[in-house]
């Protein structure tokens, strides 16, 4: 006879690494609760999680009612965020339609089928990186990601249509929104941990920004004791470390290719003439900072919420 | 490459440089900024530029002994089209004053923009001037240095020299919401650099430049600069950082006034460097008597 679950999660994106590595801690973490993850990918290529139910399913309207109406869910975590790498600019009303329709879809849902909390993934890119970037923004930053690259458009207003959402129906349902910094690891495959395994990764000679980076591990942490410990709002997410883009790669052990930045627009508009799509928004990310502060989050997770250091999350790339 | 040029160290400008990178390697041993300061950096930039501030423009500093071992805004006058008076100042605060420090310039938003410069201004302890990037260094009892004109200062023409422009009341702001005395500085000398220029501020708009200066030379000519260092300046305890603009001026305008007063007494006892070129006929003999 199987026991009785006090609580039922539901994470959308469950092929994604990070949202495997949430499952688990949810799972080790809380035994008592049901955890149901499904994606529009094929949810049989992942690693069987123990207690973990998945399904396969197209992210439509039709699906998620039915989905909403034969199980209640209590949490809710959304961590179904469309890569850019390997989408052009062109790609925009598609990635429109799956990143900002697909939240607005999610959250009316959880509104409707009486789901207590949902947990939105956004990140930090949504700041934009700029020259003129103050250090340590805090949540209340404007979003200036979009004004500078429209190809960035969706990752904003996916950000906005959930926080817009939270303040709205604050009374009646928690939304808590996460700006993670870039997020590294050997189980996620985004850009960033692909860019510092990489070999042949261009190494800026004329610019060294500043980054910060928390380790999947401690990122599905943080997504974990959202459930439980974050009140309704943004939170982002970061290390206190941060460290430049050379000595990270020196760290990783990763020499790359020594490459002047300020070639990097002109040579992307050739590369785009040849059909090789670079986006001109991770030009300026690898030119300049953009540092967020944890400050907010630190008041609800205490100070120390993340088991690795920078150089320890580096360091473990190396494997 | 700098020996060739006859800009290398010479044996008591290493001798200088080793004892002041060692004392600043004690101070700033654990010291890391989110903008990237490192000290390998800072010990090549005093390599390369130790000889340009005593031999090329002969840096003099008078008021050394005002500086104490504890935060300050230093507040300059800006002069010279480039910023190079901002260099030597942050150089003479690292050679002349007890204990030496990095004086963490604020550098003009475009900075940022331009490869290698942008990096390397950052990795010597320049900052861009933003608010929470200075209270940072403040917080952190680090010293910073402002130039409440902005660009007006720097960028005049020829016979606008050295007419001081009004101050902005950011620094004022800063100063008291961190609680960090004023130090008022005085460069004399910079504006003769480049001493025939006007300025094509449309030109330099289009080019996304604030301006853009066009001088009879390229680079610096070697005029003699002098720093002065004035006393620090507290500040009132009745004033608040958000205080009406009214209640900050007159505060600024005090710090303007001892600034102006220091330039007065700087260029009556200014080192003459163009008065040679004034005189052809004197300089050609003296070249003949030379060779």
């Amino acid at each position: 006879m199987s026991e009785e679950k006090t609580k039922r999660v539901l994470i959308i994106g469950i092929v994604g690494g990070l949202a495997q590595i949430t499952a688990r801690l949810l799972l080790q973490n809380h035994p008592e609760w049901e955890v149901v993850g499904i994606d529009s990918r094929d949810t049989k290529k992942i690693q069987a999680i123990k207690g973990l139910k998945t399904i396969t399913m197209k992210y439509s309207r039709g699906n998620f009612e039915k989905l909403f109406r034969e199980q209640s869910f209590d949490v809710i975590y959304h961590l179904a965020r469309f890569s850019h790498a390997s989408l052009g600019a062109e790609n925009l009303t598609k990635r429109l339609e799956l990143s900002v329709m697909g939240t607005n879809r999610i959250l009316d849902m959880g509104l409707r089928f009486g789901v207590k909390k949902i947990i939105v993934l956004s990140t930090y890119h949504v700041y934009g990186a700029l020259p003129d970037n103050s250090i340590f923004l805090p949540e209340d930053s404007p979003l200036k990601a979009s004004i500078q690259y429209p190809e960035l458009l969706d990752v904003v207003e996916m950000d906005q249509i959930a926080t817009n959402f939270m303040w709205k129906y604050q009374k009646k349902i928690e939304v808590v929104v996460l700006r993670p910094s870039n997020i590294i690891g050997n189980q996620i495959k985004n850009t960033m941990s692909r860019y510092l395994k990489n070999h042949l990764a261009l190494r800026p000679i004329d610019y060294n920004p500043m980054f910060q980076f928390i380790h999947e591990f401690d990122m599905a942490s943080v997504l974990m004791r959202s459930a439980e410990e974050l009140p309704i709002g943004i939170y982002n997410v970061a290390t206190d470390d941060f460290v430049s883009l050379r000595k990270a790669l020196e760290v990783v052990g990763v020499k790359g290719i020594p490459f002047a930045m300020a070639a990097a627009g002109p040579l992307n508009k050739v590369l785009n003439k040849m059909n090789i799509k670079i986006p001109d928004y991770l030009i300026d990310y690898l030119k300049y900072s953009c540092l967020i502060s944890n400050k907010e989050l630190k008041k609800h997770l205490g100070e120390n919420f993340y088991r690795f250091n920078m150089e320890e999350s580096l360091k473990l790339l190396r494997a | 490459m700098l020996d060739q040029l006859g800009l290398g160290l010479n044996e008591q400008e290493k001798a200088k440089k080793q004892l002041i990178f060692t004392r600043l390697k004690e101070r700033y041993r654990n010291y890391s900024d989110p903008w990237g300061f490192n000290l390998g950096t800072v010990e090549k930039a005093l390599s390369v530029l130790l000889p340009i501030y005593s031999r090329y423009f002969k840096v003099r500093v008078f008021g050394a002994e005002n500086i104490k071992d504890e935060p300050y805004i230093f507040v300059s006058n800006h002069t010279g089209q480039i910023p190079i008076d901002g260099a030597l100042i942050t150089l003479a605060t690292a050679l002349e004053t007890n204990p030496p420090r990095i004086l963490h310039s604020m550098v003009e938003r475009f900075m940022a923009k331009f490869p290698f410069l942008g990096d390397f201004s950052a990795q010597t302890g320049s900052i861009l001037g933003d608010r929470e990037n200075c209270k940072w260094l403040l917080k952190k009892k680090e010293s910073i240095l402002v130039f409440p004109e902005g660009v007006r200062g720097i960028s005049k023409s020829t016979s606008h020299f050295y007419e001081l422009q009004q101050f902005t009341n950011g620094f004022y702001r800063i100063a008291l919401s961190t609680k960090t005395k004023i130090l008022p500085v005085t460069v004399v000398g910079a504006e003769e650099m480049f001493p025939l220029v006007v300025h094509a501020r449309k030109a330099g708009k289009a080019l996304g430049l604030p301006t853009l200066p066009i001088s009879a030379n390229l680079f610096p000519l070697p005029s003699p600069i002098d720093i002065y260092f004035g006393e620090p300046i507290d500040l009132p305890e009745n004033l608040d950082a958000e205080a009406q603009d009214k209640d900050i001026r007159p505060h600024v305008y005090e710090i303007e006034n001892v600034i102006k007063k220091q330039l007065e007494h700087g260029l009556e006892n200014k080192r003459e460097f163009l008065e040679p070129l004034k005189r052809p006929v004197e300089m050609i003999s003296k070249l003949k008597d030379l060779l």
